[in-house]
């Protein structure tokens, strides 16, 4: 099986001298099609930077980050950025729409971004608002929405564009359980489409929407391990 | 399936942009009002300035009817026979024929057809009896009631004058003199004597032209034959240019309102009168250096607000990169600002400037003596003010803009500050633009090949150096903040910390100070020059009255007693050199060479007789001891500041006479001379001769002026002016006061002051505030800690000093470049030596006085309530 992304030996360093940080030292990782994987670890072990990393948005200090066969670490800044419009997507905890924007727009940003017509950009937009079930609320600035929706928005954005790695940092952290939940179901079925998905979260029953969970501390992977183990710990968890 | 286009996608990160920009500009209203105010006003104020301007400038086309009311042209003689005009006679013309022609109205209708209707109109500059003494009065001799005539003036009151007995007149003349009923008393006065006309005014009239100056109008032949070349209005069909060429070529020259309405191509001009003046490179460089001071100062203005703009904008611009924009996406996102505040603030700017110009006319038309055209709005000039509202809001945004697009997009993500490193190479690259500057002055400013271009070069030069030498001064002074008490310390790390917002505030302030300094230095200095090349040409306080005609000494000395009681009031006697038809002039000759003497004759003769010296001429007491010595011994007393001390001078006394210019009489003799200095290099006369010496040379001694001490008020003056013009045969009256600074120096030296500290308070307020909105977290967390309200005012006030004093040091070392450099050529003399007047009180004013002022006025309109929130970054 193919991996969407494909982190191979990936070091990054911040600073220099005596303040230098090892936030992550010589991770390899890889998400496949069709495969959620969630990253667990304390504060500080490396996660949002993995997923950063993973994303382009930030460059590694050696090693190697591919995402569909593409190695990031070689492409510019303009290559990288037509990546995250056409391959990759990204969801965050919170804040995660211009606010300036209605969710149509907000969906359409990457689209139109990759010069696409407003028209065209719109109507996948507005296909994507559809499947996360939220199409109504396509002319709704994201002050008008409430936190569960505005994430589905997040999302749909993510995903607009048949985009197949999903990169998401902790999309629950600001929503109440049951909505949580249903931006999880939502991943998981992106993923079960075919999409390959990265979950950074700390919440153990988080974790268990996921194929496999990966434990970073300190910027090592200290285990990794597949669903019956996540189970255990949402057991765990939820006890 | 191929790609899209770069210009594709450039295109869609335009429209993003905008569409962002405008939605951002709704959603936090108070901000974009502010930056709306920031680029609104300067737009504003030059839009109602070109409005007046406009305005208040009558073209040829708009004077049309003021100058020839419904004529088709008004028609006047050249007083020669042939002659070349440009579209308007007003402009360039040239005299062709060189023999002396009266035209005829029978010329203008040989010309211009026998059927023409011509209607005679004069205007001749007159006086009148005033209430105080006489006035001055231009009077138009025409039938006001014909129909050509309708449009010069409106009656107001009465009727028009129906026989050569009455006049109508406009208010300005009423209020001087006499009114509706009364009697004018008209005066002409020529070589001849004088002539008096008492006419009864019939109506009140207002001039279409003239508002302040006294008007009459009368029917022709009431006040005798004008002393000006024949004028008439022509009726009938519009006179083409053709025909205006036809008139030239018979000494005519004519004003046609076809022409002056719809000028024919330049190319029909002959060439005698094309003007090929090249273009004043000064004035241009003055403008266009203006221009770019005017942009610089509102693009540092509103680059406070912009900076904020962008920070308060820094997640969306981290999620547009999220969600695959570029670095260029968040440049344009930013500029995208600039372009709508701009389009909108230009726009809003130009047509509340057309209010403000309809609300100024009237005021501005009171301080005009001439009645302004129609109101007039120029539209194309106010598109060009606009688009500089919107350059000036772009420019504010593109450093900002350049920042944002260098933000750190992870950390912004995560909620910390992702304001990147300052640029180590700004410093330098400052310093150096500095020293170029400099040197850009002192080249342009030399004696010889003085290039203003240069000089404006140096200003820029040394502006923009310092704008880059902000950044590390801010950094500066938040490094040295430890020992600064909370808020200022507070105050300045923060400042250091939000670059970005802050140097643009800053350089605001620097720029307004090194602009005020440099004009305050150049005006200073050239004052003192002025100072230094004054020439009294009395003593201190004393007034002269010179007598050039056949005035009566002692009428003129009545009216003087009369008007100022208790006044010192002495004659002055003198060579009387208008005789009975001739002239008598009297010269020195050394070696057979002119010995000349340089003098004002500010005492009605170059030669005073005497045996002492008047106290007026302000000798120096010995010099004065030495001068009456000397006029004792008979001996000729030269005044002046002659290198050459010569014992004996060789007086020539020649009679010229006036008509012929003929000399009639020459005669010469040795004189016994004393040289003795004067205090001026032109003396009130240029010696004094002992009354014996002047009856051996034949000269006639008469009183030539009167001399006044006490000083006279200059309202006392004006007084006194308008009664000593009763009396025929006077000059003018002449007050030594000493070197008075030109008021309008002062005036502008005030209005900078005012100015440098509107625009110190502007740049200061927006930086202040915006950084008191974007500090609420931390003021926050104060509060938490148990800070006092008033904690907020001391933040402010501390801000606005930071902001204030680091500009204005900055600026005032700056203004020196520009300042020094304009004063050089402004104070240099013949010897070529300059002079550097540092204005300290303005310098005072500026550096000290006003950030600490405008610090006081930040903390006393802060709010003192701590803010009470989360913090959320």
């Amino acid at each position: 099986m193919n991996a969407v992304l494909q982190l191979t030996d990936v070091t990054r360093v911040h600073g220099t001298g005596a303040g230098e940080v090892h936030a992550l030292r010589g991770i390899s990782f890889a998400a496949h099609a069709g495969e959620l994987v969630a990253v667990m670890g304390p504060s500080g072990s490396g996660k949002s930077t993995l997923l950063t990393i993973a994303g382009g948005l930030d460059q590694p200090t050696s090693g190697a980050v591919r995402v569909e066969g593409t190695d990031l670490v070689g492409l510019g800044q303009q290559e990288r950025a037509r990546m995250r419009r056409t391959s990759i997507g990204y969801v965050f905890q919170g804040l995660n729409l211009i606010p300036a924007l209605t969710a149509a727009e907000n969906v359409a940003l990457p689209r139109e971004l990759d010069g696409m017509s407003v028209r065209t950009a719109r109507e996948e937009a507005l296909q994507a608002l559809e499947e996360v079930g939220i199409a109504d609320l396509a002319e709704r600035f994201p002050d008008d929405m409430s936190g569960g929706q505005q994430q589905r928005v997040a999302i749909a954005r993510a995903v607009v564009g048949e985009r197949r790695l999903i990169l998401a940092d902790e999309p629950t952290g600001a929503l109440d359980t049951e909505t949580g939940e249903g931006i999880l179901g939502l991943l998981r079925a992106r993923c079960d489409a075919g999409a390959a998905g990265v979950l950074v979260t700390h919440e153990a029953r988080h974790a268990a929407w996921a194929d496999r969970v990966v434990f970073l501390r300190d910027g090592v992977v200290v285990d990794e391990t597949g669903t019956d183990r996540v189970e255990v710990l949402t057991e765990r968890a939820d006890a | 399936m191929s790609g899209p286009t770069r210009s594709g996608v450039r295109l869609a990160g335009w429209r993003i942009a905008l569409r962002l920009a405008r939605r951002e500009a709704l959603r936090r209203r108070a901000q974009t009002a502010l930056m709306l105010v920031l680029v609104c006003l300067p737009v504003l104020a030059v839009a109602a300035a070109a409005v007046v301007w406009r305005t208040a400038n009558v073209s040829g086309a708009e004077g049309v009817e003021r100058r020839m009311g419904t004529a088709a042209a008004l028609v006047y003689g050249s007083g020669t026979t042939e002659v070349l005009q440009s579209f308007d006679p007003d402009g360039t013309t040239s005299w062709v024929g060189e023999e002396e022609h009266v035209s005829t109205a029978a010329e203008v209708q040989q010309v211009l057809g026998a059927d023409r209707p011509l209607l005679p109109i004069d205007r001749e500059y007159l006086s009148y009896a005033t209430d105080r003494g006489v006035g001055d009065v231009v009077v138009t001799q025409t039938d006001l009631a014909d129909p050509l005539a309708r449009g010069l003036f409106r009656l107001e009151d009465g009727r028009l004058p129906r026989t050569t007995g009455e006049v109508v007149v406009n208010p300005a003349l009423v209020r001087r003199g006499p009114g509706l009923g009364e009697t004018l008393t008209a005066l002409r006065r020529s070589a001849d004597g004088e002539t008096r006309t008492e006419l009864r005014i019939v109506g009140i009239v207002e001039s279409a032209t003239t508002r302040d100056d006294a008007v009459a109008a009368v029917l022709p032949g009431a006040i005798g034959m004008p002393d000006a070349p024949p004028q008439w209005l022509v009726g009938g069909a519009p006179v083409s240019w053709d025909d205006v060429r036809a008139l030239n070529a018979v000494g005519l020259l004519a004003a046609s309102r076809e022409v002056l309405s719809d000028p024919p191509p330049a190319t029909a001009l002959p060439p005698e009168v094309v003007s090929d003046e090249p273009a004043d490179e000064t004035a241009l460089t003055a403008l266009v250096l203006v221009a770019t001071m005017v942009l610089l100062e509102v693009v540092l203005l509103a680059g406070p607000a912009f900076a904020v703009r962008a920070r308060a904008q820094a997640r969306t611009l981290a999620l547009v990169a999220a969600a695959g924009g570029t670095p260029a996406q968040a440049r344009r996102t930013v500029l995208a600002s600039g372009v709508v505040v701009g389009l909108l603030g230009g726009a809003l700017g130009a047509v509340l400037g057309v209010g403000a110009g309809a609300l100024l006319v009237p005021v501005a038309q009171r301080f005009q003596g001439t009645w302004f055209g129609p109101f007039e709005v120029p539209w194309p000039l106010l598109l060009a003010v606009a688009a500089f509202g919107l350059a000036a809001a772009v420019l504010a945004a593109v450093v900002p803009a350049y920042s944002a697009s260098r933000n750190d997009v992870v950390a912004v993500l995560a909620g910390r500050r992702g304001e990147g490193r300052a640029s180590r190479r700004s410093p330098v690259l400052g310093l150096v633009l500095i020293a170029v500057g400099v040197l850009a002055g002192l080249v342009g400013s030399r004696a010889s090949g003085a290039s203003p271009a240069l000089v404006g070069a140096s200003a820029l030069l040394s502006v923009v150096g310092m704008i880059l030498l902000v950044a590390t001064a801010v950094a500066a002074v938040g490094r040295v903040a430890r020992r600064f008490p909370l808020a200022l310390r507070f105050a300045a790390r923060d400042a250091a910390r939000h670059r970005t917002r802050t140097v643009p505030a800053v350089a605001a302030v620097g720029a307004t100070v090194a602009g005020v300094i440099a004009l305050g230095v150049a005006l200073s200095s050239q004052q003192a020059a002025d100072e230094r090349d004054y020439d009294p040409q009395l003593a201190h306080g004393y007034a002269a009255l010179p007598i050039v005609g056949d005035a009566d000494p002692a009428t003129v000395r009545g009216v003087l007693a009369q008007r100022l009681p208790g006044a010192e009031i002495a004659e002055i006697a003198g060579v009387r050199l208008a005789g009975e038809g001739t002239w008598t002039d009297l010269s020195l000759d050394l070696d057979g060479e002119p010995f000349v003497l340089p003098t004002f004759g500010s005492l009605g003769s170059s030669f005073l007789v005497g045996t002492t010296v008047p106290a007026a001429v302000g000798l120096a007491p010995a010099e004065r001891t030495a001068a009456e010595e000397a006029l004792a011994a008979g001996r000729l007393v030269v005044l002046g500041r002659s290198e050459a001390s010569p014992d004996r001078l060789r007086a020539v006394v020649r009679v010229t006479e006036d008509v012929t210019e003929e000399v009639v009489d020459e005669r010469s003799r040795d004189v016994d001379v004393t040289l003795v200095h004067s205090p001026a290099a032109l003396p009130a006369a240029a010696g004094i001769l002992p009354p014996a010496l002047a009856d051996e040379l034949g000269l006639t001694t008469a009183t030539t002026a009167l001399v006044v001490a006490p000083t006279i008020s200059e309202a006392a003056r004006e007084d006194l002016s308008e009664a000593l013009a009763t009396v025929a045969g006077t000059g003018e009256l002449y007050v030594e006061r000493g070197f008075e600074p030109d008021p309008a120096v002062r005036i502008l030296q005030w209005v900078l002051a005012v100015l440098g500290g509107v625009m110190m308070l502007g740049g200061t307020l927006t930086a202040t505030f915006l950084a008191l909105s974007d500090a609420r977290p931390d003021l926050a967390t104060m509060a938490a800690v148990g800070a006092r309200p008033r904690t907020r005012r001391r933040v402010a006030a501390a801000y606005a000093l930071v902001v204030g004093l680091v500009g204005a040091l900055l600026g005032a070392p700056i203004g020196f470049v520009p300042g020094v450099a304009v004063s050089r050529p402004l104070s240099r003399d013949d010897d070529g030596a300059t002079l550097l007047a540092v204005p300290w009180p303005l310098l005072a004013v500026v550096v000290v006085g006003l950030p600490l002022l405008t610090a006081a006025a930040v903390g006393l309109c802060a709010r003192g309530r701590l803010p009470l929130v989360a913090r959320i970054d």
